[in-house]
């Protein structure tokens, strides 16, 4: 008995405790919601933009029916999806093997592949397609292609991609996965797509994110060779309806936070589904 | 179940000789341990047996045949890392099917050993479960699990218990020797815990600067270490040096001490510089009663530590010989203080000799 009046004595002081524990700070949450503005404010700002200049009778969503019916966003947008998802598939081809075996069996050339990744960052992109045209415009069956803006698109994801690979292989023993997998009679190839793949998911699926944010909001290199993706079409729009372009910048921007929220997910699942896929 | 013959193998990395001519012969379903300190060259030469590794020269011969020229994967080893190697991916029953599944064995036949295995390991209700949800000792039981399920010739083990906890490994240590025993494999293991080696193995390798010091039974490496190195590193070891008196009575000087050394493999010449070891277990002492001198063949001696150990206390003692180690019962200890006087009695039965 006396152990039970002990607790009840105890109940609501634990309760102020645990109270107390979750109480947030004033200054946290001062520092949260100014940083909460910053980001709100100007979203905020875009979308009254894009509802406001509309005449009396129409659709307060005017503007963006305006590009909703356009052929040239259809055209422009899908375009660009294209290319994004190319760039992912060249870019995820060529690295996810290139960085896997130069962590596994060459990882003196590590400090290597950290400087040629960094190299589109240092080259302005202005420069890189100046000094890549001479060699694209011998190629004319690419040249004439919007294939062309994936493969320029690539170098430009480089440095994105390595470094989420680099850091997904470095959360992982690497060496002693394969190893054991090695041991156990599996070849590379097979170790590779049934044991390092679905555990570098959440790099990948962050790199290809980064890739595809790229590849859709590039406008230089896709102006200069005459390309009409989305962002060159969401650039002219602005130049001649304001209120149409700044539509058009909300809906990119939905388009990524919903391919942010898609990967997100996929993520997420990802370790049932890689042990779903496993059993089958 | 196979054998497993080392020949001369020789292993360097850059000017760091890591094995220097290798021999070893481990019989069908032996039990064998590779000790030694880190640096010795034993995981190197397991590698090399797995095929991680490939010796400059030697050969690995597995039931007679030699496999260096196999990859890893046609070799049929099972092996256990010393870091935790699970495919985070996959359940506990996923990763001991992946040997299996790559075996293209039949679903009924893969979940059906799975089952067997990680039941064989304690391990029967813990198959859906991911690695992370498994502890570190459950994580070396199915990977140990894993490694048996593709039916392998040879068991190879690298410092599996290392980075478990004291009472983990004990535990775990002795069920790696039970499921080795169950199923009779050959099994190859490699440690630097000498009290682990010793407990579970059928024979043991001391290995050193890439060489095998001395290979034998638990007993033999413990009571009769041929080398300094095996000497001092099996076990706590007191070491005296001495001078030999008469090379056929055994005889040696130490300081003050006439010892007769009982040491069948004695074979030192007459003024001969030689160590003899004796451990603190062959070491009695008896108290002074004061201003007593100790009986013949005793000699005197001051506590200088005393460090409880459990059933013994470990007594450190300063002498004429120069210092030296002594383990007695807890009780006996009870009587002993730092700088009591007591009269020392060598096992001289238990003496070692190894010269210099």
């Amino acid at each position: 008995m006396a152990q039970v009046a002990t607790v009840a004595e105890t109940r609501p002081s634990s309760h102020r405790f645990r109270r107390a524990r979750n109480r947030v700070p004033v200054w946290h949450l001062t520092w949260l919601v100014l940083a909460a503005l910053v980001f709100i404010v100007p979203i905020y700002s875009v979308v009254q933009f894009s509802l406001a200049g509309v005449q009396p009778g129409q659709s307060p969503f005017h503007w963006y029916l305006t590009v909703f019916d356009d052929p040239m966003f259809r055209s422009s947008f899908w375009l660009s999806i294209q290319i994004s998802l190319e760039t992912v598939a060249v870019s995820l081809v060529l690295m996810v093997p290139t960085v896997f075996w130069v962590h596994l069996r060459l990882p003196g050339l590590r400090p290597v592949m950290d400087l040629i990744s960094i190299l589109p960052f240092v080259v302005p992109p202005i420069v890189l397609v100046v000094g890549l045209l001479p060699f694209l415009e011998k190629i004319t069956w690419l040249f004439v292609r919007p294939e062309v803006l994936s493969l320029i698109y690539v170098i430009f994801a480089l440095p994105f991609l390595y470094r989420a690979l680099d850091a997904g292989l470095r959360a992982i023993d690497l060496r002693t996965l394969v190893e054991a997998a090695e041991s156990l009679g599996a070849k590379l190839p097979r170790t590779l797509l049934r044991v390092i793949l679905p555990n570098l998911r959440a790099a990948i699926i962050g790199g290809s994110l980064l890739t595809i944010a790229i590849a859709m909001g590039e406008y230089t290199v896709a102006s200069l060779l005459e390309f009409s993706t989305f962002s060159v079409y969401t650039y002219t729009i602005g130049t001649s309806t304001a209120y149409e372009g700044v539509a058009l910048s909300f809906i990119s921007f939905i388009f990524v936070w919903g391919a942010m929220l898609g990967l997100y997910l996929l993520g997420r699942g990802g370790r049932n589904a890689a042990a779903v896929a496993i059993t089958h | 179940m196979a054998t497993i013959e080392l020949r001369g193998l020789r292993r360097t990395f850059g000017s760091v000789v890591a094995l220097d001519s290798l021999d070893l012969d481990v019989h069908s379903g032996e039990f064998v341990s590779l000790l030694g300190p880190s640096g010795c060259g034993k995981t190197t030469a397991l590698r090399i047996v797995a095929g991680f590794e490939w010796p400059d020269a030697g050969e690995v011969l597995v039931n007679g045949r030699d496999v260096l020229g196999q990859p890893a994967n046609k070799r049929n080893m099972g092996m256990v890392f010393q870091a935790y190697s699970l495919f985070p991916n996959m359940t506990a029953q996923h990763n001991v099917e992946f040997g299996l599944r790559v075996r293209k064995e039949s679903h009924e036949k893969r979940a059906k050993r799975a089952r067997e295995l990680l039941e064989l390991v304690g391990l029967g209700t813990a198959m859906d479960r991911y690695p992370r949800q498994l502890s570190g000792g459950q994580q070396q039981r199915v990977a140990l699990a894993r490694s048996l399920a593709i039916e392998p010739s040879v068991l190879l083990l690298d410092e599996p218990l290392s980075a478990l906890d004291a009472k983990v490994r004990v535990q775990l240590r002795e069920e790696v020797r039970r499921v080795q025993l169950e199923l009779g494999i050959t099994t190859l293991y490699v440690t630097h815990d000498q009290e682990e080696a010793l407990s579970i193995s059928d024979r043991v390798a001391v290995m050193s600067d890439g060489r095998v010091e001395q290979f034998g039974t638990p007993a033999q490496i413990y009571n009769g270490p041929r080398t300094a190195f095996v000497a001092n590193f099996v076990g706590t070891m007191n070491r005296l040096e001495g001078t030999v008196v008469s090379s056929e009575d055994r005889v040696v000087r130490c300081g003050p001490l006439m010892l007769s050394v009982p040491d069948p493999t004695f074979n030192h010449r007459a003024g001969e510089t030689v160590e003899l070891f004796v451990r603190p277990e062959d070491i009695s002492l008896e108290l002074l009663s004061n201003g007593n001198k100790p009986a013949p063949g005793l000699f005197d001696g001051r506590v200088t530590s005393l460090t409880f150990l459990g059933p013994v206390t470990r007594v450190g003692l300063a002498t004429d010989l120069g210092p030296l180690l002594a383990d007695v019962s807890s009780a006996v200890a009870l009587g002993l203080a730092a700088d009591t006087v007591v009269a020392v009695k060598l096992d001289s039965t238990a003496l070692r000799s190894i010269a210099r």
